[in-house]
């Protein structure tokens, strides 16, 4: 079983292989040169205040470049699209295809069970779904390392100064590969078994794949931890987004875009609130004239002196691993119920 | 060895065709004492039939003399048909039967009742005889 | 002889339609079962709950003594073909064999050689290339190899030309002669199963209406034909089982252990397509059903 597991996924296995070597190559000429670029930007032995400096520097250094930003972005939808790839070539024509071409009847007419033949072909296909996206996902993190310590240090300003809280870093990097792999495997899998033909196994995989993809940075990971509150006072707030508008500017949205002495942490919502401690989206009388000047140290001085603060909740950047684990292992648990389904699903015997 | 053939349209059993192809073949000398019948396995690839079939015709030959089994070996011929003595008394029956058939017509029966009443009659003897 | 293939009240529903009802089987080993009915009367049903493809809906069924595909063991002793033979297209001749003997415990590694050598078929060439004849074959090596005491075959020559056919039915046949295999096989063409099969089952319109021996059967049944007479005045002895009537004439297909005596019925023996007929024609009542024929 395991040597007919092996020679009907080959093709799969061999362009999955060929994609890799050309992902490989591309980081490997690519990669030391950016490790150079890092040594000599002088982050490394940086003192506390010049960091965030230097920092920022090497990044919009790199951002210019453009080609490692290119990369960086290819890279991070490659492993983005993985997980997707897999479920609709892996996954879905395990069985759909099968019971579609009727070779069903041959192989589940030989001396070896459905249960055992499924679990062959889903262990084994599925550990190698698992190994190629979390491959991938080492791969960028060994090449963009230098990218990390520098945000790690408070760079910002650019594009590639995404915190690894971020969407598309959270997605790439870490163990969630993993569990989105082994989900949207058994996801297509699924598909294919209830569907039984392959091609609306693709389409129903594909779209619940991405739907389950936008759900869980939206509405599931920012809850799977209780957040902190915090309420901290305007002036401290080190970067900041303004808007003001209305007539004469009566109206202002405050959101801060860190947390001053929790560095790398995930900010989930921040706005201004009163003394209180209710939000106020409306300036002070008194405020209006800076906010008309757009003066903005000023304004948020103003504000200060009304006793408006902002409240931030936020995870801190200690949890990164516990959110990652803790997702990954949501998606392991998904996948191991879908495949769970599919063995009870074959024992009642499909046609 | 000799080669068994079908005839799909002749309304006999298929394992009675092979008894007579073989007694036929025996009363021509194709077949003689101790010579070996085709293998089952063989008769049936060839001829596309049930093995069942031909081993039904091969104890029935068995059981009328002509042949036996050896296990694991095949079947060989034991038996003769038609030696000399049983080939003289055609000649005599031969007449008898010229005779008959002459009253028969002169009787006004045309063929096809000659032809019923031989095989009811025929049919009706050799049911008394099993009985 | 015990029972390869025992069914009680075995029945199979989908959704709404009952594909197969109420049938009771006990099929003795040691046989060429055919399988006959006009296509749509329950065949692959019944041949896929024999081979555990299907789950009944009501009743019971054993192959083997044992359930269908209970385990590996029980898998082990049944070799199936499916309709139209399908084969893995982008794997070699060498490459199903090989996967027969991956997949079998009891594969003969020798017969499979000896069958592709003898067949010429080419090992590396990709089974989705072969033509029908040739697919047939394959899976016939496939399912005689791993040495399995029942093979069933569902519609295995429909789709072949008639040479194809005589060559697969004569391999089926040595193979069956050689191994002493049991066989079940389905088929809407008569002709072939006359030769081939030495029992028979008649299936139409979801039910069993026939099954026995195939001469006891052809033996027991007379094709009756003479001057116009109502069915029900036959003798109790004999089974009307579909009748047709001119304004003079009438022609019945009857089932009777004794001989018939009434001069007055020309009487012929019945081939296997004229039984088939028959009860086709009883099943689907012709819309004479009720008053024409003497039940028992």
């Amino acid at each position: 079983m395991t040597w007919l597991t092996w020679r009907q996924f080959r093709a799969q296995a061999f362009t999955a292989a060929a994609a890799l070597a050309v992902f490989a190559v591309l980081l490997a000429a690519t990669g030391p040169h950016l490790a150079s670029l890092y040594a000599t930007s002088g982050i490394s032995g940086c003192q506390a205040t010049s960091c965030e400096h230097l920092a920022s520097n090497f990044l919009q250094q790199l951002y210019a470049a453009g080609t490692y930003w290119v990369l960086y972005l290819l890279g991070v939808v490659i492993i983005l699209l993985a997980p997707a790839l897999i479920g609709l070539f892996w996954g879905a024509p395990l069985i759909a295809r099968e019971l579609e071409t009727g070779t069903s009847a041959l192989a589940w007419n030989q001396s070896i069970t459905r249960t055992r033949w499924l679990a062959v072909k889903l262990t084994l296909t599925g550990l190698g779904a698992m190994a190629l996206t979390e491959g991938l996902s080492l791969m960028q993190a060994w090449w963009a390392a230098p990218i990390g310590r520098a945000v790690g240090h408070g760079a910002g300003g650019t594009n590639l100064a995404m915190g690894r809280f971020s969407s598309l870093v959270f997605a790439t990097h870490g163990i969630t590969p993993l569990g989105y792999a082994a989900f949207a495997f058994t996801l297509g899998v699924t598909a294919g078994a209830l569907i039984r033909r392959t091609v609306p196994a693709m389409a129903v995989t594909l779209a619940i794949f991405a739907a389950a993809q936008i759900a869980m940075p939206l509405w599931i990971r920012p809850h799977l931890f209780p957040a902190h509150h915090t309420v901290i006072p305007v002036a401290s707030l080190e970067s900041i987004s303004l808007q003001q508008g209305g007539l004469n500017g009566r109206s202002f949205a405050l959101s801060a875009e860190n947390l001053p002495g929790q560095p790398g942490a995930w900010l989930l919502s921040s706005g201004a609130v009163n003394a209180a401690g209710h939000p106020v989206s409306t300036t002070p009388a008194a405020c209006t004239a800076q906010s008309v000047d757009n003066d903005t140290p000023a304004f948020l001085g103003c504000l200060d002196s009304h006793g408006i603060r902002e409240a931030v909740s936020y995870q801190p950047t200690s949890r990164y691993w516990a959110f990652q684990w803790t997702e990954a292992a949501i998606y392991l648990a998904l996948a191991l119920a879908l495949a769970g389904y599919c063995f009870r699903r074959l024992g009642r015997r499909l046609s | 060895m000799i080669e068994f053939h079908l005839d799909g349209r002749s309304g006999v059993a298929p394992y009675l065709q092979l008894i007579h192809q073989v007694r036929h073949a025996l009363r021509l000398g194709l077949l003689r004492e101790g010579d070996q019948l085709p293998k089952v396995k063989d008769v049936a690839a060839g001829l596309a039939i049930n093995p069942n079939t031909v081993l039904k015709a091969y104890r029935e030959l068995e059981y009328e003399g002509l042949a036996a089994a050896r296990p694991g070996i095949g079947t060989f011929v034991t038996g003769t048909l038609g030696d000399g003595a049983s080939l003289a008394a055609h000649g005599p029956l031969r007449r008898d039967l010229q005779r008959w058939l002459a009253k028969a017509r002169g009787a006004g029966l045309d063929e096809e009742s000659i032809e019923a009443l031989f095989v009811s009659t025929f049919r009706s003897a050799r049911e008394e005889d099993i009985a | 002889m015990t029972a390869v293939i025992e069914t009680g009240s075995l029945g199979k529903r989908y959704r709404r339609l009952w594909a197969l009802s109420d049938c009771t089987l006990s099929v003795p080993a040691g046989h060429v079962v055919g399988l006959v009915g006009p296509n749509g009367a329950g065949k692959t049903t019944l041949l896929s709950l024999a081979t555990g493809n299907l789950l009944p809906t009501t009743g019971t069924i054993e192959v083997l003594g044992g359930r269908p595909a209970a385990g590996q063991a029980q898998l082990a002793r049944v070799g199936y073909l499916a309709q139209d033979a399908p084969v893995y297209a982008g794997l070699s001749v060498a490459e199903h064999l090989r996967l027969g003997a991956r997949l079998n415990p009891g594969w003969d590694a020798g017969l499979a050689r000896s069958r592709v050598e003898r067949l010429d078929l080419d090992a590396g060439q990709k089974a989705g290339t072969l033509s029908g004849g040739q697919r047939a074959q394959l899976a016939l090596t496939l399912a005689i190899a791993k040495r399995p005491e029942l093979l069933i075959l569902d519609e295995p020559v429909a789709s072949l030309d008639p040479l194809a056919r005589r060559e697969f039915l004569q391999d089926l046949m040595e193979a069956t002669a050689e191994q002493g295999l049991s066989v079940v096989l389905s088929s809407h063409l008569v002709g072939d199963l006359e030769r081939v099969c030495d029992y028979l089952i008649v299936l139409v319109g979801s039910r069993v209406r026939l099954a026995g021996p195939l001469e006891e059967l052809l033996a027991g049944h007379h094709l009756l034909s003479g001057p116009r007479r109502d069915p029900r005045s036959l003798p109790d002895s004999m089974q009307v089982i579909s009748a047709s009537h001119t304004d003079v004439q009438s022609t019945l297909l009857v089932r009777t252990s004794g001989p018939v005596l009434d001069p007055a019925w020309m009487v012929s023996e019945v081939a296997l397509e004229d039984l088939v007929l028959g009860y086709m024609s009883q099943a689907t009542g012709r819309g004479r059903r009720n008053h024409l024929e003497v039940q028992r």
